[in-house]
């Protein structure tokens, strides 16, 4: 197979394994490609992608870019702040703008859950979620599954943690479709009221106490705290949430074993992240930005490839 | 004018009868038992019809005055009529609220040429805030009889008790879509296992099952008449059938989508899906049924909300709630047959919201006659509203509506 099952990554829930499969075989030649002193290939010459965020993203939005200059693509960039957006007409004439235009594909960031879908439905390019509220963000997991697989040779048969504000998280929600695909087991670890209530559904385990999860797994992906995300009040203070769910060393020596900590950034460093796990020889936080590039140069090849 | 009806099938709430041939003499409806000896003007064949007294909705919402584009009244009382209603209870959420006499009389003389005959629910709250009380014992006055404050729930709930008490000088009746406002905040879907995996903030069975809860307990405290509008969980069902074997003076409704539609349906974020209450899961589906099938929840409503596109055409958790459901209603209805039967989905939208409003009486000076099995399709060319937010938009229907009997006159739905 050397083709996707789909024209858009709208969400890992919507791929199959072999897609992945494929995703991370591609990624690791785009890998190969990023490791040569010439690290661009003509492979999307004359595709135009336009990269709208209507939420502020500087990791993601730099790693699609890279990735699709890497990759020769023409780019454009729009980006609003979500307060300037009018309820749903920055959204319309987007689409309709794009439409004009003539793009090839688009990858966007909005705050609204599903809103890709909306897209999907009314253009015709190729789209890319590049996070969409709090449902998915594909390509964050699937570069994170990616760093696994690289650490650890394979993401079968893995144990791994969630652990931080998985109510608000897209990154966790994709994780969790993501590894279980690739036949992880998947735990997830917060404060009670930071974890859905139904996420059992979903197949994974719910842990409350932060250092039986560190115990259980052999890799923590410690998710920021969405302080932009969090309507309401769910916990008393970042201090209170350091010091109970917060991850640092003291925590990992306490283990009788190496685990990988992971995070998808930016970090709050001293809440959910210590800076000496953060920079410490257990973190691949660094890998997973320099696979993220790979692993979506793979994703725009293979979307292209699909149109 | 004598019209006879041939072989046509009535439904009430005890059984589908045997095809049998009435006479409509200009005011009332007849069997034939024997030969009619009166002189017949117009034979119409029914041997493929049902027919039941006049069908009664207990909410159903309008655009006008303030969003005529969405539904004026002008289309609603098309819709109403070929939609088979021959009684509607129109909800206050206009803009202006339906609050002072100027709104009931602007909408009694707007609905003046309707087959279908209006109730107005008048707010019971200022522009349906839930704090300043309207003019209740003026708008009774006109005519007015139920309160309420429509999509919004009474959650304060010193002004429910102090509502429920007053209404009590001229036995009005409360009429509240209970869900406590807190614990729905920001909610966009059912809180359950299809929110969790769409990543969408989830509305708890719990935000309606504690408003209810709390309302029985106000209604047992001051007295009065409550009727629990567009029930959608399991608990809260249970508390209102506890409270009527307590003998307290409550009645429910259901909406006739909640028991068509379920959370799965939402998975790709079709926004026409996007309603309150949300649609719920699978086991209060069951309860609702059970509800239905006991006496628990009185009558099947429409709560037919119009959307224009634009309010609609956008991403969800910005897209407006509600669903037209008036000219899908026998459609829906056709679709829940087999498995609840005729007598029971008639009986909800006639004996059951008749006893709501305390109008009950038997009869047939209002009839609809319906086609259960005619195809036909919803689309543009069909479509009666000013909009068409519903998910079986441009898709086809089984189910018309061919002919209603109200205020002495027949009319054919074309």
């Amino acid at each position: 197979m050397s083709q996707l099952s789909t024209r858009h990554l709208l969400g890992i829930k919507d791929i199959t394994k072999e897609d992945i499969q494929l995703i991370f075989e591609t990624a690791d030649n785009f890998k190969e490609v990023l490791n040569r002193p010439i690290k661009k290939v003509p492979s999307l010459r004359d595709i135009t992608i336009a990269n709208i965020f209507f939420e502020n993203s500087t990791r993601t939005r730099l790693s699609f870019e890279l990735a699709e200059k890497r990759l020769s693509a023409d780019v454009i960039n729009f980006s609003s702040s979500n307060s300037s957006v009018k309820k749903g007409e920055t959204l319309i004439d987007t689409v309709n703008n794009i439409l004009s235009m003539k793009v090839d594909m688009v990858v966007m960031r909005h705050s609204s859950p599903g809103a890709p879908y909306f897209l999907s439905r009314n253009i015709s390019a190729n789209i890319v979620n590049a996070g969409d509220g709090t449902h998915e963000h594909p390509t964050q997991a699937l570069l994170d599954a990616f760093s696994i697989r690289e650490k650890l040779g394979d993401v079968a048969g893995k144990k791994v943690a969630i652990i931080g504000d998985i109510l608000h998280s897209r990154v966790a929600l994709s994780n969790i479709f993501c590894l279980q695909k690739l036949g992880a087991e998947v735990m997830v670890c917060g404060p009670i009221t930071l974890i859905p209530k139904y996420i059992s559904s979903l197949g994974v385990k719910v842990e409350y106490d932060v250092q039986k999860a560190l115990e259980w797994c052999d890799v923590a992906n410690v998710l920021r705290i969405q302080l932009e995300r969090q309507q309401i009040k769910y916990f008393p203070s970042l201090r209170e949430y350091s010091l109970y769910f917060g991850v640092n060393k003291k925590m990992l020596d306490r283990l009788d074993k190496e685990i990988v900590i992971m995070h998808p950034g930016p970090i709050n460093r001293g809440v959910e992240l210590n800076s000496d796990v953060a920079d410490s020889e257990h973190s691949i936080i660094l890998q997973q930005v320099e696979n993220g590039v790979a692993v979506r140069m793979a994703v725009l090849y293979l979307l292209a490839g699909a149109r | 004018m004598a019209i006879l009806l041939q072989s046509l099938r009535l439904v009430d709430a005890e059984y589908v009868h045997p095809p049998k041939n009435y006479i409509y003499t200009g005011s009332e409806v007849v069997l034939v038992e024997n030969e009619f000896e009166g002189k017949i003007d117009q034979t119409i064949d029914c041997s493929k019809y049902y027919a039941s007294k006049g069908w009664v909705d207990l909410r159903c919402f309008t655009g006008e005055p303030g969003e005529e584009y969405k539904e004026s009244m002008d289309s609603l009382g098309e819709l109403l009529k070929s939609s088979g209603f021959s009684k509607v209870v129109l909800m206050p959420n206009t803009h202006p609220a339906i609050q002072t006499r100027n709104e009931i009389q602007f909408l009694k003389s707007k609905s003046k040429s309707w087959v279908t005959d209006l109730v107005i629910n008048a707010a019971a709250t200022k522009d349906c805030e839930g704090e300043n009380f309207t003019d209740i014992l003026d708008l009774n006055q006109e005519g007015i009889m139920v309160f309420g404050d429509g999509i919004n729930p009474i959650s304060n709930p010193d002004r429910l008790m102090k509502i429920l008490q007053y209404l009590q000088k001229f036995n009005g009746i409360l009429f509240d879509q209970s869900f406590e406002p807190l614990l729905a905040l920001y909610g966009q879907m059912h809180e359950g296992e299809v929110s969790t995996r769409i990543g969408m903030k989830g509305i708890p069975n719990l935000a309606e099952d504690v408003a209810v809860h709390r309302n029985i307990e106000i209604l047992r405290y001051s007295g009065g008449r409550l009727h629990i509008q567009t029930v959608s969980s399991k608990a809260a069902v249970e508390r209102i059938r506890q409270a009527k074997k307590e003998g307290l003076n409550i009645s429910a409704d259901v909406s006739l989508f909640q028991l068509l539609f379920s959370d799965e349906d939402l998975v790709t974020f079709d926004t026409n899906f996007k309603v309150n209450p949300p649609f719920r899961g699978n086991e209060d589906r069951k309860a609702l049924i059970k509800g239905l099938k006991d006496g628990t929840i009185d009558a099947i409503v429409s709560n037919h909300q119009a959307q224009d596109f634009d309010a609609k055409h956008m991403e969800f958790d910005l897209a407006h709630s509600g669903m037209i459901g008036l000219q899908v209603f026998l459609p829906g209805m056709v679709k829940l047959a087999d498995e609840l039967g005729w007598p029971l989905l008639i009986s909800k939208i006639t004996d059951g919201p008749e006893k709501v409003l305390g109008i009950h009486k038997p009869g047939l000076e209002q009839l609809t006659i319906f086609d259960p099995n005619e195809r036909w399709v919803y689309d543009k060319k069909s479509n009666l509203s000013n909009s068409a937010n519903h998910p079986w938009f441009n898709g086809e229907l089984k189910g018309k509506v061919k002919f209603v009997i109200n205020k002495n006159n027949f009319f054919k739905v074309q």
